[in-house]
Order: C-alpha cells, then structure tokens, then sequence
C-alpha cells in the first residue's frame, strides 16, 4: 500500500508496486523506478464528473504515479497536510489537492448555478472512500468548528476543506458591493451550517 | 473517520480574544465597531455587518472625524456587531499594535484594521497613513518586524512604518550623487539599482521594518500621485504619459 508522508512542504509518496495520484507537474524528484502518465480530469467519475466539471467550470488535472520508490511531490511551496479517511468523506477546494491514494473516489460536488459569478468554492471535489489524501494551504490551516446554531462565514478564497455534515450557502451579505465606486472585497461569502468542521488558509488566492 | 489534521478547532468561544490565531491570522473580539480594510475578512462567527465606510459615516457622524481623507474611504469598511472576526492577510505575518494617545505612521497596504479610538490621517510621505489616538490595530508584513532607532536609514521598499519621530528625508548615496550630477541630470532615470535612494530618519522614535516587500497596488496612492500631476504643465504631463506608456509596455 503507497503511503504518503507530509515533510513540511513537500510530500513523500512511498510506492510498493502500487500507484498515487498527484497533482499533475507536482512531481520536483523521484527516487526508484516509477512511471508518471495523465490521468485525465478528475481521474474518475466518468464521462457524468467530466461534464459537471466542465459545466462548473473546475477542473482537476491529476497524473498517477506507479512503481517502486519515493516520490516527492510539492507546488508552489505551499504547507501539505496528509489526511488519513476510514470510509469517511472529505471536502476539498480541487486546487488544493496535491495526492490521493488508491481506495478513494474523487467527485465533483456542485454548489450550483447561482456560483458561477464568484468563480470560488461553488464546486468542490469531494474525497470518499479510505486511503490517504493530501493537501495543499498556503500558511498553516486553521480549523474552524460549525455547530448548530452557530454557523460560520467565511471568505470564499481561503475555504481549503471541509469535514462532517455541513450546509454550504452563498450570502452576499456584504452590503458595500452595491455602493457605486466601491467595489471590492468580497461580494460573496460562504456561509456554512450545520455539523462539521471548515479548514482554511490564512492567505486569500 | 478522518485523522492527520492535528490542528486545533476553534469556536466562537475558544478563538483568541483580540490574538493572533497564528503568525498570519489574527482574532478580533468584536463588539461595536472595527475598521477594516476592504478583504482583510476571512472568517467570522456571529452577526457582523460589513458597510462601507460613506454609508455608516452617514448613520453614525463620528465616522467622518475619523478619517481625515477622503482618500481612503474607499479603501475602508466599517464592521459592526457582535461575534469573533479573522483577520488575514495573503500569508502575511500579522501583528497588533497598541497607541496609548501616540502616533504611528505606517504604509497604507499594510494596515489592515483598526479601532474606532484612532484617527486615520494621509501622511506626508506617499502610500503611507498617520494614525493618532489610543487603540489597537493590526498590520501585516512580509515577515516578522523588525524594530530600529534612529539615528537610521531605511531602504523604501523595506519601510514599514516609524512612530514619534520625525517625517524621513531622502537621502542619496555620495557616490552615486557625484557621478549625477557630472554626468548630467537627465541620467538620473535609468540608473538607479534602487538602492541609491533611502529613507533617512533623525529625531527620537522607532522605525518599523520588513524584511522583503512585493510592490502592491494600492488605489490611493495612485490617486495622490495623479492628484499631484496637477502641478504639471501640459507639456510635462504628456512627457510624463509617454513615460508611463512606455514602463507599462515594458513589464
């Protein structure tokens, strides 16, 4: 069974025969023999996954790497977390995915069309299945917990994850974007409810 | 069942009160009125309203007093309510600083929120604001801050900030002046490595450094620069427009 191991800012991917899938050209060196080939938007999900994406307009480019070795893996030194799934279910920003093992299935989740204007975190990949994932965040995550009756808001642009049984909604609850001449900041804001837990970054992309 | 992520959760009770959460996040126990600067939100807990700073100053007068130019309005909302409000800064590492009836002077960009208790005032030096007052506020920087007494000189990029001393003057390398001025003025552009030009700081205070800077855009030092090439006459202004087309064109 592969097994991956965050150092800081890179990822080792230990390979035993088997195969990872990695964040295309995330690959900075690899020791042992292992084949690096496309694997296509997504990789899986099928041609229903490749139309949502293609509709959400979120696309996740990954490669699988296979052999015997050590890969390492890192993009534009960001912090990797390894993240360990039990046949659970995690939600993640699809550009913040650096590796996943064999044994999880990646989908995309669509937020639906009212996101199409922000452009950020109406369609997130969701992880399922056991194995191992890793991801990316620009600076430490900071874990924020959603409660009943205590939902969080937070900045599309730092949302990296999310765990548990959580609501997502778009609010523009920012009143300033109707102010003529004063655009700016954040015009939508994602507001989460329910159970679970959300993971951000402390930098906006 | 999900593991690896060994950070802490926090809630709206257990985030810092007023702390940072980390070096590139801080949490501000809100309760009444913050400013901050437009997208320095990043997560919140409770019922904060974000309005822009006209719209508030025309419900609550004070407002107006508390920003001496209206050239940064723009740039600023005013955060009401109650609850716990996160404060980030593109990865920057973030600080609070307290003014106990001082004054602060500090690069624009780089300040990020402040209490109602100060002023926020344009200062002499472009891209940078005065705050006078006592309060809180927060600043970012790229990378931790480095503190400096004058007497000191300062490379512009780096400057940070400085606090009850006097405003800089510029300062050129001896060196580098001697061939200017033999060589001709109209060399001065083109020449310049950048570090020929520094920040020169006399008097008692403090000078707040970075230890790198990212040119950033900033809308209203962009406004002051083109509210000063009113002093221009038409010829200057239009060699001044083909000099910018051409830097444009350039990068």
């Amino acid at each position: 069974m592969a097994v991956l191991t965050a150092d800081k800012r890179v990822l080792h991917a230990d390979l035993q025969g088997d195969s990872v899938r990695a964040a295309s050209g995330s690959m900075v060196a690899y020791t042992g023999k292992v084949e690096f080939k496309s694997a296509g938007m997504g990789g899986g999900g099928g041609f229903r996954a490749a139309l949502k994406q293609r509709v959400a307009g979120e696309s996740i480019s990954l490669m699988t790497c296979s052999g015997a070795g050590r890969v390492y893996l890192a993009q534009d030194a960001m912090d990797v977390t390894v993240v360990q799934l039990q046949n659970d279910r995690l939600t993640v920003e699809s550009d913040h995915i650096l590796a996943v093992t064999d044994g999880l299935q990646l989908d995309v989740q669509f937020a639906g069309l009212r996101g199409m204007t922000s452009g950020q975190g109406l369609a997130t990949t969701t992880v399922t299945g056991t194995g191992q994932v890793a991801i990316m965040s620009e600076g430490p995550l900071i874990a924020l917990a959603v409660t009943p009756g205590e939902p969080l808001v937070v900045d599309p642009d730092v949302y990296v994850a999310g765990t548990g049984q959580t609501q997502m909604s778009l609010v523009s609850g920012v009143s300033w974007r109707s102010v003529i001449g004063e655009d700016g900041g954040e015009p939508f804001s994602l507001r989460f409810e329910g159970n679970g837990t959300v993971y951000i970054q402390p930098a906006e992309r | 069942m999900i593991s690896g992520i060994d950070t802490t959760v926090y809630d709206a009770r257990t985030l810092p009160a007023n702390d940072n959460v980390n070096a590139y996040s801080f949490s501000i126990d809100l309760n009444g009125e913050w400013f901050t600067s437009k997208g320095a939100m990043i997560a919140y807990y409770g019922n904060i309203d974000f309005s822009a700073v006209s719209a508030y100053a025309s419900r609550a007068s004070w407002v107006a007093a508390r920003f001496a130019s209206p050239l940064y309005a723009q740039e600023w909302v005013v955060a009401s309510g109650r609850g716990k409000l996160v404060i980030g800064d593109r990865g920057n590492d973030i600080n609070s600083y307290d003014l106990g009836d001082g004054n602060l002077t500090i690069k624009q960009t780089n300040l990020l929120a402040f209490e109602t208790g100060l002023e926020l005032k344009q200062s002499i030096v472009p891209g940078f604001v005065t705050l006078i007052g006592t309060g809180k506020f927060l600043a970012s920087s790229n990378g931790p801050v480095i503190f400096v007494e004058p007497p000191f000189r300062a490379d512009p990029e780096a400057l940070l900030g400085w606090a009850d001393c006097p405003s800089p003057s510029h300062h050129y390398d001896y060196n580098w002046m001697a061939h200017s001025l033999m060589s001709g003025v109209q060399m001065l552009f083109g020449r310049e490595s950048g570090e020929e030009r520094q920040y020169d700081f006399t008097g008692k205070g403090t000078v707040l450094l970075q230890s790198s800077e990212v040119q950033r855009h900033d809308p209203a030092l962009l406004r002051i620069v083109e509210a000063q090439t009113q002093m221009l006459d038409a010829h200057s202004a239009g060699q001044l427009g083909h000099k910018l087309v051409a830097r444009s064109q350039q990068a």
